[in-house]
Order: structure tokens, then sequence, then C-alpha cells
């Protein structure tokens, strides 16, 4: 046995050693000449290549691959499909993965899930025989008196409940990348019908795009081994060389991309389709699109039909031809129509016994098949139904009923469920305006209407028939193409036809409908016909609250395996049509899809200023604000501050938002979104510019610059550009106004340029008139610092002379490093956002968001003077003008506060009164200037004076406060206008 | 023998003529209103909906229990809305599945500690038992989620509730539903209003296609249709209507068992009783009816959760659903009659916030519906107050709505 990657090519003589394996056949998914092995639960297991864990292991002879979620019954292979919840596994780590169709890879590990102390010996079935305790439901009902007991009982709930586990350690296995595709003609289901549309739509000279979730195209035919003759275009033949002729064909047709082992889990807007392929997730947006799904087979209803070795026909046929391993040695199928003579053929075909066909209509099937099923001596039991099987990890005989009511055992290991077939419509409904509706005829939903640019073809549409498959896909790849569909009558006749021809399907159902307790219909739930009757009896009787109070339908199966049987059931226990019943809604993912291949690889866009480079190789410690890294601090805020005030400091402003606003109705468009007014501002001045939404809370602020009579340069806040250039676009929108806003953030590098030699050491980079004659407070100017050409801002947020520069981004460095030297001989420091927001905070200049929140009115933040209620109207004017309506005792105003030492409560804390909160701190830092606590605060009106004192509240202790309203720092603002 | 009843949980009957009280919608507020007038005795209450019992917003929120809010108004609100959570699966006798197993508010940057601080100081003073934790108690609590250093939104700190937990939110409106049908409440379902009757400038009524139902009082406990039900009687309401996407994971053993939320990431976690992993997001940022999910934010809900729980990568989502959130501008409930248009009361404002709010808002609307008095609990919420410029903003709270 091998357990390398490569596995090892054998002997013939050694051929059978991984597992047990029928004769080869021609068709096979399975090299055998190739072995791998995995680790199963500490023991080595043989696989073929091709295999998957879920033959490997029933090749290997285990037959209980899980347990269920509710009362820990054994379940083995149903559907070998994918479907289905009972082979969920833990892989390599990650829980619940479907193992029919996760193919070996040597040297994975894998191991069952949900018991203890093992699958095989499960203490957690004994909740098996407690079912009395546990109806559905019972969980509402028990443990809720008294209050204590629920906080007992739920942990023991939690732990029974789920059913893989997570290692929270691992880091969850490899990323997924994404992609993004583009097709005219996106075809789902990769069977005959899928096929046909693809080559139809290829042949028209469309770019299609074939997705298929099977390693191999086919469908159903790769298992099946009827012969067909007379189907027109392929040939005469069995299903799997049709499927090949098929294969080849698309293989040689100019124009089909084949997505093989692909799952098409969305179907959204605009016709996006999610694929989750391999470590790769595709977003994949089609013209057109033909969804050709098919039907899968369901569970038929008796008692205990989930015991190990009740299959699926599809699922046992799966087994044995694509992967040479019995599903049994004696099998009985039931059948509601003529395919599970096709069933018991194909078995008789690889040696097993087929003890009896159950033929569940009252009239037996008079095919080809059904003749040639007797004609082998295969005991046929016409208008008998499965009432329950016996057993324990496997099934070992069925008890069958005569229509004369009369019961009889059948020994067998193998029960195939065939005919009973659910239309997959998950993908498809997903989509609005598709429409599924019962026929009554068919006794399968079937989409009715369709969304333009939606197809369907094959199984899905009810007609299971390989000729009619083919010529409706073919037809929808005509259609999808545009082209007029010569064949749409000759289409319908034949459609016709088949219905004219169609036998009732047989009831699939137990003994006559009557409920049974461990006759289930959701597998993954283990909720059964009773518990359906129960939860009608209770008042659940729409399909809505039923799911919900039963959970059938929402287990990982999400329905595929129980929804028609559960509308079915709802509508037999409340008396109502299937029609009226109605169904579930059908929610992405139409299959389970992992989180890692929606993230993708998880890329977080960071933005980094032109700067980053040197603030780290100084030594900076780097924050997150909003999408940007800034540096926090160099070292120490408080001497980067002092540094400022006493000298010169530098700070990269870059992360400013930049907005160059051009057009001779730029004022007025600035004049409407503003609250001041900036149509009369004269060129070469600056003013400060405050936002505020239609309600008059303060949005964002910043400065506005008259660059020219048609140019102003607007800043905002760092990470608020996008949402200002959206409002500004916004409210251009429709208005004629001749203005262009250009969001011009990242092309211009900014620096602050602060402190009392901030002057001198600028003069020596540029031959601009720094003087305050020339370049006063609030003014700018244009020219050159370093030979690089800058913006000069002159404005004073740190509260110092200085000027914040801006100036094309690729000269950032060379910019900070001129700046530095030439301020060497004043010992010039690099200053981060945490000295600046000291600096600020002794200036009282607020932080939009930090200091103000949703509702701020400008007016109670102090800011009376950035408001002009003498303009024409403005976006907000009413809500301000309402909020000044309010009387004085319901208002807060924004006000500084002075600690008597160096206390420092931290932001955020209440300011409180007889125990009340009243109001809070939205900053506050320790002053290098006074060398006491301070900061902002909201306070009630009552305490907006000098000198009021105030309460904060830090911990259990309430400290007081003396309010200021004049900054602590340089009050008349004298320093700045230096 | 009969271990468990089996009572239908609430009887249909035929649509009277006449009721002392119609409330339009048969989610959580609607039937908890209901259910709280019937106990003070005002039984003659018919509750309508136009399709079935919890099938709005109540189905299809995430049921986390929390009363970390922000203003003076909020936290006494959600305060007491969860005490009597802590109760109700006693008076409803109906295991409502509630735990308090508590909650994380995680802040990955200065400014959302900042936010959390806020919340904390403020909770502390009104009664709610919030407090700042670092990342090592973090830890504690949640050893499974990811703190490692350097990476992008690094875990500062958190706000950590207690009390607050996680309920069945089917059981909560299935539970209300059926103490209000003992009390003798007739509830509607697949029945849809399609007017307001005014006589006089005062509501009297409701036509339900050509069926007129009088009544002294009509209530709208739509969230999502509200602005629908409004423009009925011609009233215009400040709300807006966006999606919230959810989604589930298949179940697993469980591994959390807090409700973590990150405003910096606009995602919330927490594993149900299940076993599913339960993520939520933001609110979209357009406004919709639609309650169809989009990839997009699929995609970025997962890419969210797994910067907080890496290990989740290989694990699959069940499903993906969305519901609707009647957004209003300050992020607070609208609650209580509607001046100048008498017998006509309002619920509804509930945005990412309504389900929270289920027992308190039914508790407070019967009151006032029963006496005429508007609590002291739900004044500030009047639709009077965008008129007065009095916004209650709770959008520091409310992490879900913050994108909007």
């Amino acid at each position: 046995m091998a357990n390398s990657d490569a596995g090892d090519r054998l002997s013939p003589a050694r051929r059978l050693s991984a597992g047990e394996r029928l004769p080869p056949g021609e068709h096979e998914f399975i090299d055998r000449d190739v072995v791998i092995g995995f680790e199963f639960e500490g023991r080595q297991v043989a696989a073929h290549e091709g295999d998957t864990i879920g033959s490997a292991l029933a090749a290997a002879g285990v037959d209980v691959l899980s347990r269920s979620f509710k009362y820990h019954r054994p379940r083995g292979l149903l559907c070998v499909a994918g479907n289905c919840p009972n082979c969920l596994m833990k892989v390599d780590g990650i829980p619940n993965v479907r193992t029919c169709t996760m193919a070996v890879r040597a040297g994975m590990t894998v191991g069952r899930q949900n018991a203890w102390p093992s699958v095989d010996h499960d203490a957690g079935a004994v909740l098996d025989r407690m079912d009395r305790l546990l109806p559905v439901g019972f969980y509402y009902k028990v443990f809720h008196r008294p209050k204590l007991l629920w906080k007992i009982m739920r942990p023991v709930v939690r732990r029974i409940a789920g059913l893989g586990s997570v290692d929270t350690s691992s880091d969850g296995g490899p990323t997924y990348t994404h992609r993004n595709m583009h097709t005219d003609v996106a075809v789902v289901g990769g069977g005959p019908a899928g096929m046909a549309a693809a080559l139809a739509a290829a042949a028209a000279g469309l770019d299609v795009t074939l997705i298929d979730d099977q390693p191999v195209l086919g469908g159903h035919l790769l298992y099946d081994a009827t012969r067909y003759t007379g189907i027109n275009g392929t040939g005469d033949g069995t299903g799997q060389e049709i499927a090949e002729t098929l294969r080849k064909r698309v293989a040689e047709q100019d124009g089909i991309q084949v997505l093989s082992g692909a799952t098409a889990f969305g179907f959204y807007q605009g016709n996006l389709i999610a694929v989750h392929h391999g470590y790769e997730a595709v977003q994949l947006r089609a013209g057109q699109v033909v969804i050709a799904t098919g039907a899968i087979e369901v569970p038929m209803q008796f008692e205990n039909n989930d015991r190990p070795g009740v299959m699926l026909a599809s699922g046992a046929l799966r087994l044995a031809r694509l992967y040479g391993v019995s599903p049994g040695k004696r099998a009985v199928v039931a059948t509601t129509d003529d395919s599970g003579y096709s069933t018991a053929l194909g078995l008789l075909d690889v040696g097993i016994a087929v003890e009896a066909v159950i033929d569940m209509r009252e009239e037996p099937g008079a095919s080809e098949a059904a003749d040639a099923v007797r004609t082998r001596g295969v005991e046929v039991l016409a208008g008998h139904r499965v009432v329950s099987t016996s057993g324990t990890k496997r099934v070992s005989r069925v008890t069958v009923v005569a229509p004369d009511s009369s019961e009889r055992n059948i020994k067998c290991d193998l029960v195939c469920m065939a005919g009973v077939r659910q239309p997959v419509t998950g993908l498809l409904l997903q989509q609005p305006g598709a429409v599924v509706e019962y026929d009554e005829q068919f006794g399968e939903s079937v989409p009715a209407q369709l969304p333009g640019g939606v197809h369907v073809a094959g199984d899905i549409t009810g007609f299971h028939d390989l000729g009619i498959t083919l010529a409706q896909g073919a037809a929808t790849g005509r259609q999808a193409a545009g082209i007029d569909p010569e064949g749409a009558s000759q289409l319908d006749a034949i459609e016709r036809d088949y219905r004219a021809g169609q036998q009732p399907p047989g009831a699939f159902t137990g003994r006559d409908g009557r409920s049974a307790k461990k006759e289930f219909i959701c597998v993954c739930e283990d909720v059964s016909s009773k518990d359906i009757d129960v939860a009608v009896g209770e008042g659940f009787n729409d399909i809505q609250t039923l799911k919900r109070y039963t959970t059938a339908t929402m287990g990982p199966c999400q329905g595929k395996m129980c929804h028609r049987a559960f509308v079915e059931a709802a509508a037999r226990r409340t008396g109502q049509s299937i029609v009226a019943t109605g169904r579930t809604t059908a929610r992405p993912p139409a299959q389970g899809v992992p989180l890692g291949a929606l993230a993708g690889p998880g890329h977080m866009p960071r933005k980094r200023t032109a700067l980053d480079g040197l603030h780290r190789a100084a030594g900076a410690e780097m924050v997150e604000l909003g999408p940007w890294l800034r540096a926090h601090n160099y070292g120490s805020p408080q001497e980067e501050a002092l540094a400022v005030r006493e000298r010169v400091g530098i700070i990269d402003v870059s992360t400013l938002g930049k907005l160059d606003v051009r057009g001779p109705d730029a004022g007025a468009l600035l004049d409407r979104v503003y609250t001041h007014r900036f149509s009369n501002l004269r060129e070469g001045r600056i003013r400060y510019g405050l936002l505020v939404g239609e309600n008059g809370a303060i949005m964002d602020d910043g400065t506005v610059t008259r660059l020219a009579e048609d140019h102003f340069f607007v800043t905002t806040t760092t990470g608020n550009v996008d949402a200002i250039e959206d409002w500004f676009n916004w409210w251009l929108a429709g208005t004629g106004m001749e203005v262009f806003v250009t969001n011009v953030t990242s092309s211009y590098a900014a620096i602050n340029v602060a402190g009392p030699r901030a002057r001198a050491t600028l003069v020596k980079l540029t031959d601009v008139d720094l003087s305050t004659d020339a370049l006063g407070y609030m003014r700018s100017a244009r020219g050159m610092v370093a030979g690089v050409p800058c913006i000069f801002l002159r404005i004073g947020f740190v509260g110092e002379t200085g000027w914040e520069l801006h100036f094309p981004s690729e000269y950032a460095e060379h910019m900070w490093r001129a700046l530095m030297e030439a301020g060497a001989e004043f010992d010039i420091a690099p200053f981060g956002l945490e000295a600046q927001r000291i600096l600020r905070l002794e200036k009282g200049h607020i932080i939009v968001s930090q200091d103000t929140d949703a509702v701020t009115d400008p007016l109670d933040a102090g800011m009376r003077w950035a408001v002009r209620f003498d303009k024409p109207d403005f976006i907000g004017r009413g809500g301000l003008v309402a909020n000044r309506a309010r009387p004085p005792e319901e208002k807060q105003k924004l006000v500084g506060f002075v600690m008597h030492d160096r206390f420092v409560p931290e932001d955020g804390q209440p300011v409180v009164e007889d125990g009340e909160p009243v109001g809070r701190v939205t900053s506050s830092r320790l002053s290098p200037t006074l060398k006491k606590g301070f900061g902002l605060a909201w306070v009630p009106e009552k305490h907006a004076y000098e000198g009021a004192e105030i309460f904060i509240r830090s911990g259990q202790t309430d400290s007081p406060a003396v309010v200021t309203m004049k900054p602590v720092y340089d009050p008349d603002g004298l320093r700045l206008r230096e | 023998m009969q271990l468990f009843t089996q009572n239908t949980m609430w009887r249909r009957y035929p649509l009277q003529d006449r009721y002392d009280v119609i409330i339009i919608g048969a989610g959580v507020h609607g039937l908890s209103t209901a259910y709280y007038l019937a106990k003070q005795g005002v039984t003659n209450v018919a509750v309508i909906d136009k399709g079935y019992v919890g099938g709005g917003a109540s189905g299809r929120n995430t049921a986390i229990i929390r009363a970390n809010y922000l203003t003076r108004e909020g936290i006494p609100f959600f305060r007491e809305s969860l005490r009597l959570y802590e109760d109700l699966a006693t008076e409803l006798d109906f295991n409502l599945l509630f735990d308090q197993s508590g909650r994380l508010d995680l802040g990955h940057t200065d400014s959302a500690v900042f936010g959390l601080r806020m919340r904390t100081g403020m909770n502390r003073l009104l009664g709610v038992d919030s407090r700042m934790i670092g990342p090592s108690e973090i830890k504690e609590l949640v050893p499974a989620i990811d703190l490692r250093k350097g990476k992008h939104l690094p875990v500062l700190a958190a706000l950590y509730q207690s009390s607050a937990g996680v309920v069945r939110h089917d059981a909560v409106v299935w539970g209300y539903g059926r103490g209000a049908d003992r009390l003798g409440v007739e509830i509607h379902p697949f029945t849809e209003v399609t007017g307001i009757v005014r006589e006089g400038g005062r509501v009297v009524g409701v036509d339900v296609g050509g069926h007129r139902v009088r009544a002294d009082v009509v209530m709208s406990a739509t969230a999502g249709w509200s602005s629908n039900i409004a423009r009925m009687v011609d009233l215009t309401l400040p709300l807006v209507t966006h999606p919230l996407q959810a989604f589930v994971t298949e179940p697993l053993k469980p591994f959390i068992n807090k409700s973590i939320s990150s405003a910096n990431l606009h995602v919330y976690v927490y594993q149900s009783d299940r076993g599913e992993v339960v993520v939520g997001g933001g609110v979209d940022p357009y406004s919709s009816y639609s309650q169809r999910s989009t990839l997009h934010t699929l995609e970025e809900l997962a890419a969210n959760t797994l910067e907080l729980f890496p290990f989740l990568r290989g694990v699959n989502v069940l499903r993906q659903w969305a519901g609707l959130c009647d957004m209003s501008p300050d992020y607070a409930p609208i609650m209580g009659e509607v001046d100048g248009l008498p017998g006509f009361m309002l619920s509804c404002g509930w945005g990412t916030w309504g389900f929270k709010a289920g027992p308190i808002g039914g508790f407070t609307m019967a009151e006032l519906i029963a006496t005429g008095r508007t609590p002291n609990l739900i004044k500030p919420f009047n639709l009077r107050r965008f008129a007065e410029g009095k916004l209650v903003n709770e959008r520091a709270a409310a992490p879900a709505a913050a994108v909007h």
C-alpha cells in the first residue's frame, strides 16, 4: 500500500488491493493501475486514482459513514452525488466535507464526526430510543422552568447539536483565488441537455461556458448502460457511449470553455453566476443562461428509510459503474416508474443479485427493460409498497405490503429507491421571474415561467427521456443564440407524445401515507412524517412556519433530498393541494460553498502615503485611520508637541482629502453644499469649510481655497473624501451648474510645517514672500519649494505659524528630506498624529466624528461663525433653523474643560450631575502647556460658561473640572498670525 | 400517554367586521403589543399580516439581544426589553432558547474604542452591565478569536456586556402569538390590508380587499413596509428601507459561546444552539424593498468573518438571506400616536435594532393604546421629534447600521 503523492503503479496481480471491486467497466472513473493511500481514523485505506473518499471506504467495507443530527442513527451512502448529508466527514481538518464526491488524495486524513466514542459505537444512539421524549420542537417545550434549568441544559444541547468540529488553531487550509469571466452563454449542467445546448449555441458562433459539477461531462449518462436506439443525431448506443460521443463533440467544437468539477452555487442579479471551482471562485457574467441542472432522485417514504444499504438507485449505479464498488450483494429495487427496471438490469449486469422489483404502480411496467427483468427471473411485485426495513447498521430485510394488505419480508442488504425525482431548481429559482409549478401528470415541480435570457432544458423540465432532453438542449442553445428554432413546433409535438404515453407515477409513501416516527422526510435534520403531522396539528399549517418549526429542508442539503417529500407531506396533512401548499424560498448558495472561496485572497486594501517609508525608517508607530496608515508618533507625542510649540515640526498630512473644483459655477456649488459662503471669497484666500447633512448635523470639515476665479482647492477629512466627492456630485446632478469635481487626494502629497521657526526653515527653500504682510493667516500662494511646485496654505490647525504645502506626491520624499535638512539648525522634528491631536485640542479645534456625532449641530458646537444664514438656501439650512428653535434646557454645548491636576479622563467618559449622565468627554489629553488634563466635552447649556464646574465619571469616582470657553493655548490666536 | 402538549398555537377565525384594536403586522412587535394589550384586558384585537406569522424582519434578523446602546433615551428602553426577555420563556411557557452568554463589541481603531468607551460609560450609569476589556480578557472569553498583532485591524479592546445574549427569534414570535391567542386575540395571517379608512380626520378601520373592518385604533407594526402603510393615510415617514444580509454555515460543534460584533469589519458572528455560525453585516448601502441577497455582500461578510476566525475558511455557507430595515435618521425607533391623525399608531423605525426591542416595544405600545397615556420610556421616540429637531442619535451604538 502506498502513502506517497504519486501512488504506486501495480502489477496486475495486486490490482484488487484497493478494497473489493467489481470487474472493470469501460467507462469507470478509477484507474485500477494506480493505488493511493489515505488515513482513515488511524488506519491506512487504499484507493484507486479516481476514487472518492466515499467510494474507497465503501470498497473497504465501511457501511456507516456518519451519525444523524438528532437521533444519532447510523447513516451510509445514499446519493453518491454530493447532495445528501450522509457522508459528511472531517478531511484534513476541515469538517462537513462531502466525501462521496471528494476525490482521494494521497496522504489525506479522514475521520467521521458527530459521535462518541466512535461512529461505529455511538453512545448518542440512545437518543434514537428516546424519540418519545424528543418530538418535533421539543426544545421549545422543555428546560425553561425553572429559569436556571436552561442555563444548565443549554451547554448539553449545544454539545449534542452540531456536526463536525473545527480546529480553532488551524489556519483553515489554502486560500482561494477569485476570477472574473464573461461569456455569451453560460450553460449550467454538463449532462446531455447541457452539452447539446452548448454545442448548438457555439455552432451559432457564440462564446459558451459550460459548468459541470462532475469530473467528467455526461450527467446521468455516465452510469447509464441502457441501450438507446433511434435518438436523433447521436447514433445508437448505451447512455455511456452517447455521453462519450457528445463529450468528443464538445471538445472539438470551437468556442466552448468547460469548467468541470465546478459548482454554480449562485445566480444573482444581472445573470451573474457564482461558481466554486477547486480553490478558485469565479464570477461569471453571462448574456444568456441555460439551466440544465437535471433532476435528482430523492428518497421514498417508509419506516427506517434511512438505514445504511438503503440507497438511491442512481447512487447504487454510480458506485458500481463509476468506481467499480458493489453497493451490496442482494438487492431489492423499489420503483415508481420504469427506471427501476433499468436499475435492476444494471445491478444484474455487474453481478448483484436482485431479489425483487417492487413496482409501486398499480399496473406494472411494460417496457423492454421490464420484460428483460422478468426474463432474467427477477420477481416483480406490482402494486406493492415498501413499508419498512430492518437491520442494525445495515439493512437486512424489507417489509412490503401487497394490494390486499398482506405483508411479506424479503431478505436483502441493498434497497434501491428508483423513480422519485426532484428537478434541480435551486439555482434557477434564485432569479426573480423564475417560477416553478407542480405538474400534476409528472408529479414534479417544473419551471413554468422564466425570466428573459434564461432557458431550461433536460430533466429539470420533468421530461425524463433522452431524445427529448437532447432536442430541448439543442433548441435552447439556438434560442440563446437568437436563432428562431425551426424545431420548436417539432419539440412541442414530441413533448405532447411523451405526455400522452406517460403512465401516472406510483405513490412513494409507505402505508397509505400514514405517518411514522422513523419514516424520514428530511434526513439532514431527522424530521419524520410523524413530526410533520404533529407540527401541522400544532397550527404550523403553512409551508413557511412548518419549515421553521420542524427545521425540515434547513440542514446541510438545504432541501435537495427532501423538498418534494416535505411539500407533499405538508399537503397531505393540511388537506391542501400541492399547488396551494406552495414551496419554501430558494436561497443562495444552491450548494454549500466554503467561506474561503467567497472571501478570496482576502485583500484588505490599505493606503500608504508617499512618505510611508520615511516614517517607518524614523521609527514611527503606524496606525490605521480610515483606509490610511498614518504615523501615530515617533517616540514621544509630548516632546513632538513641544517641538512644534517651541521650534518647528513637520507632519505628513497627505491623507487629507483633496478635491479640485473648477468651473464658472464652482462658487455657487460650494455655497450650496457648505454652510459658509465661498462665492465672495477672494482669490488667494482660504476659508474654513463646514459640511452639514440635510438635518443640519455636521458631516465633514476642511478648508476651501480660491486659487482662481473659477478654481477652488478643497480639503476634507482623512477617509471621508470619497463620500464628499459623491455628495458634491449628488447635489450637482441635474442642476445645470457647470462644475467639474476631481478627486486629487493621491496626486498631491501634503506636509504641514508649523512652529515659531517654520518661516525661518521655509525661507531657505523658497523665494515666495512668507511675511505676514504678503501671505497672512488664511491666505494661499503658489510657488516653488526645494524646486517643487507647491500650493501654500497658511492655516493653523495646531495653533502656530505654519504652512500646509500641497505638491505632486512623487516629490514627497525629496520635500520631506529638504525640510528636515533646512530645519536641522532649529532642531526640527517630525510630529505624528497624536501630537497633532494634542496641539489642536489646546486650540479647541474639533475633529469631526471625534468631537461631533451624527446629530451634532454646528451652533451647539460653538461654530456659529461658520454658518451663514444670510445667504441663499443651502443643504441643511432647514435642520439648522429648526434646531435654533429648541429650548436651551434641551441643548448641550461643546466646551473646553481643564482638570485640577495631571489626571486625564479617557475620551468618551460621561459628564455627570447627581449621578445622572448629562454629557460626555469627547477628547482629552495632558496639556503640554498647562501640565494638566484638559479636553473638550458636551455639557448642558447651563454649564456652558467660563469657570463652570463639571464632574467627569471615571470608574466609580467623579472628578471635578473647570469649563473654559476659550482655547487653553493662545486664546486670541496671535501666534498663528505672526 | 401524551408527554407533550400538542395544542394549536393559534386558532383560525373568520375576519369580523369590528375590533377594538387592529394591528397590522404579525411580527414580534405586532404580536407582543397584542399580547400585552390582552393582558391589560383589551382582548378584542386582530393582528393582520399579508404573509405568514413572523415572516418579515422578525424571521430574518439575527436575534441578538443587548442593551449596550449610547443614549439616555435608548439605553433604558433596551435595558427594560432585556429584562422582559429574561423572564419571557417562563411567562409564555415556551422555551425561547434565550441565553445570556454575553456579547463583545470589538474595537480595532482608536476611534472605535472611543465610541465603545462612550457607550460603556453611559451604560454603567444607566444600569447596564457593560465594561471595557482588553485583548487578554477577550482571548479568555473567546479563545477561538484571532488576536495576532500586526494584522489588518488588530483587536485593541472590546465592550463586553455579559447579560446580552441570543434568542431563538421564531420562538419569540410564536410564543407571543400563542400567548395572545390564549387571551382572546385573533391572528390573521395571509390577510393583506389594502387600505386604511378615515372618517372626519380619524382613522376608523382598515380595508382587507373588499372587506371593511372597523376599529378604534389601528396600529402599524410593519417595519420595512411601514412607509407603504403610512402612505395609506397620506403620511410620509422619515424612513428609508434598506436590505440587510446575513448567512449561516453548516452546523459545527460549539467553538464560540458569545456573540461578537465588529463595527470596523462590518460583521457580527455567533454560533446558534444548532451549531450554525450565524453572520450578519451592515445594511446594504442602497435602499430597496428587495429581499434578494447579493454575491458582493456575501463575499465581504465571509472575508471579514475570516479576519476574526480564519479557521472557518473551509466551512461551508449553507444559506444567505436578506431582510428589510426601516432606517430612521437618528437610528432610533418611531413610536406612538401621530399628531393630527387620531386612531392611528406607529411602531416603526426599527432598522437593525427592532428585535431586541420586541418585548418592551409591545409592552409600552399596549400601555399607550390601553390607557391613552404615553409611557415615559417611549416619549422621546415620537414622530414629532423630527419636526422639533430632537433627534436621539443612536448611530454609534448600531454597528450594523453604521455603514448606512
